[in-house]
């Protein structure tokens, strides 16, 4: 490795930044929005390579239904769906990222999802390979995707009872100030599931977890904040 | 198209009594059997020892008369790592399959939030560990977004160099195994010693052999050396040869085509409703590439086709391949020439601390389709949420729509025309 040496970066680049390889305009794309969405768009902000705008949760079916099927917009692809967890005491997010042959932008969809009440319609009806992301965020972050017709976990086992992307969800940790640290992560209260042992061995259909899981958030919330 | 013979008839199970199997079960390891005789049993081994918690589980679970389930994997080495495939057949032929993941998950996700941005790239190598580059690149994008900074031009056309080395990689060991799976021990071989000069240089450049943790924040961690280039031109005078060589014992085998020609054919409008990316969907028709659609790095500045094909089965997924290799080796030679000198980093400090509440996409070509990393920053060190979307992982939800009607052997044509990595898979 002794011919491989390291370039000191030249004073011109400190932090500087620079145009964006390929600038785009977003300008049609915002006036398309407004126009076929009127007020399910909320909050629109623009970065420099991707237009975003917030939705109501209950509105998400009719508005991925115009962005896919519109002829302006075309948003045929389902780049991505990811779930966000903005602590025990906030919301959860549903974050869609389209991608449209019109327009050189990604559009990033979110959607606020209850925290007491994680529900929110499934877009498998709209695209098929939503089904292994919302199995995904049902997994991993406990949001409940209605009228998906497969919502099983997908990574951890089916028996397992907590969700470990949530942000009450902590890692164990050797550290002696961890607040996770010598816990038994089965015994950790923000993963104790009150339902626990009323209803073993069998397992429980999602629908009834849901149930479940909003009482005890609701009382894990009042508790923790 | 074979088609099911309704009248087909297989044995009776055999007669075990209560006794004999729980002491079978015991010595196995497994649970007690559950009441009911529907969930009891081993020849009913794929059934999970529970009720069906979805209205999709219950009808892929529940069988007919002349139906079994065959397990396949986890640890088949076909499979391509750890990937569990229960198949319900009827004689030899596939009714319905269901996907079992999550052999290999680590959760990298959540262990991202506990590390530093510049922590975070060596995590996502070990992902989809044959397109290491990549995993490195959506991230380093995300980052750069997030904090405000580009990477210097020549940082950038190091990176579009080593991940395009990369792609000839992956997609040579794709030939190989597609090969492999279909009883061709041969092709590996060749794919292999291919594979490793690639490796070598990379490693020459990286100083890893397969994780090799090469992208940071704000450019590339080495500059690429003049010997560096030389070793590289005496790699791309031989390497047309070898990938000849390669696609001659493949392309036109006549085994090879009989048993992947028609097989496992997808339409454009399916695969895009199932979110196939990549080279698995530029097969059936669909000029989608990322480096086209949005571009990142220096791909505006190459010149370059989208390559597709029509028939969008197994055959042209591999002929897709094939002809990336050739168009990653046309760009190789672009950006080569067209290589500025400067920095390869920019100067970022060692601790990266966005501003809170900015969120960035970054997205890129990998080997297997669209990869992309949706990044928040809560303003402090570590990211707040860091999401992945691996292309592997998604058009694997393409095996349970392809197989019906297909035979049980051609289960390995099809997933290995599909080219998933588990590591990214269960990341």
């Amino acid at each position: 490795m002794a011919h491989v040496r390291r370039s000191r970066p030249a004073a011109d680049t400190l932090g500087r930044r620079r145009a964006l390889s390929v600038p785009i305009t977003a300008g049609p794309l915002v006036r398309s929005l407004t126009e076929r969405l009127g007020e399910d768009v909320e909050h629109l902000w623009t970065d420099e390579d991707t237009v975003e705008f917030q939705i109501d949760a209950t509105r998400v079916i009719d508005v991925m239904t115009v962005l896919r099927d519109d002829p302006e917009l075309a948003f045929f692809m389902l780049a991505d769906a990811a779930g966000v967890d903005y602590g025990p005491t906030e919301h959860l997010e549903v974050v869609y990222h389209l991608y449209s042959w019109k327009h050189p932008a990604w559009l990033r969809v979110r959607a606020r999802v209850n925290r007491a009440d994680p529900r929110i319609a499934s877009v498998t009806r709209l695209w098929e390979g939503a089904m292994f992301h919302e199995r995904e965020m049902y997994d991993m972050m406990g949001i409940i995707f209605v009228g998906n017709r497969d919502l099983r976990r997908i990574y951890m086992s089916p028996d397992y009872r907590s969700f470990p992307q949530r942000k009450d969800f902590r890692l164990p940790d050797d550290a002696a100030d961890s607040p996770a640290a010598g816990v038994n992560p089965l015994e950790r209260p923000e993963t104790w599931d009150l339902a626990r042992f009323r209803d073993a061995p069998g397992v429980r259909t999602p629908a009834l977890e849901a149930e479940d899981r909003a009482t005890t958030a609701g009382e894990l919330d009042g508790g923790g904040a | 198209m074979t088609t099911v013979d309704p009248d087909i008839r297989i044995p009776d199970p055999i007669e075990l009594d209560a006794a004999e199997e729980a002491r079978l079960r015991a010595a196995a390891g497994m649970m007690p059997s559950p009441a009911g005789p529907e969930y009891s049993g081993f020849e009913m081994v794929g059934i999970p020892d529970r009720p069906p918690q979805t209205e999709r589980e219950r009808e892929m679970y529940t069988l007919n008369e002349g139906e079994m389930l065959i397990n396949l994997g986890p640890q088949h080495p076909s499979t391509h790592g750890v990937l569990r495939l229960v198949a319900k057949v009827r004689g030899e032929v596939i009714v319905d399959m269901d996907l079992v993941l999550g052999y290999l998950h680590r959760g990298i996700e959540k262990l991202s939030e506990y590390a530093t941005y510049t922590a975070v790239l060596t995590y996502v190598d070990p992902m989809d560990y044959l397109s290491t580059m990549h995993n490195e690149h959506a991230p380093a994008i995300a980052f750069e977004k997030l904090y405000d900074i580009k990477a210097p031009p020549r940082a950038e056309y190091i990176r579009a160099l080593v991940v395009e080395l990369n792609r000839v990689f992956s997609h040579d060991l794709m030939m190989g195994f597609l090969a492999l799976d279909m009883g061709g021990l041969t092709p590996i071989l060749y794919s292999f010693i291919e594979r490793d000069e690639v490796v070598e240089l990379l490693s020459a450049i990286s100083g890893q052999r397969m994780l090799f943790n090469f992208f940071r924040v704000g450019g590339v961690n080495w500059d690429v050396s003049d010997e560096f280039i030389s070793r590289l031109s005496t790699w791309r005078s031989k390497v047309d040869k070898l990938i000849e060589m390669n696609e001659w014992m493949i392309s036109e085998n006549e085994i090879f085509t009989g048993r992947t020609k028609g097989l496992g054919v997808l339409s454009a409008e399916r695969a895009i409703s199932l979110g196939l990316t990549g080279p698995n969907l530029r097969a059936s028709g669909v000029p989608f590439d990322v480096r086209k659609a949005h571009p990142y790095s220096i791909y505006h500045e190459l010149e370059f086709d989208v390559i597709t094909q029509q028939a969008g089965d197994s055959y042209a997924r591999y002929m897709q391949r094939v002809a990336e290799i050739k168009q990653s080796i046309h760009l190789i030679d672009q950006i080569v020439d067209k290589m500025p000198h400067g920095p390869v980093q920019a100067q970022v400090p060692g601790i990266i601390r966005p501003k809170p509440g900015r969120r960035a996409y970054g997205a890129v070509e990998s080997p297997r389709g669209l990869y992309s990393v949706y990044a928040l920053s809560d303003g402090g060190p570590n990211p707040y949420r860091f999401r992945m979307r691996d292309p592997s992982f998604i058009s694997l939800q393409a095996m349970p729509v392809m197989m019906p009607g297909l035979l049980l052997a051609d289960t390995m044509a099809v997933i290995s025309s599909l080219d998933p990595v588990m590591g990214g898979v269960d990341k």
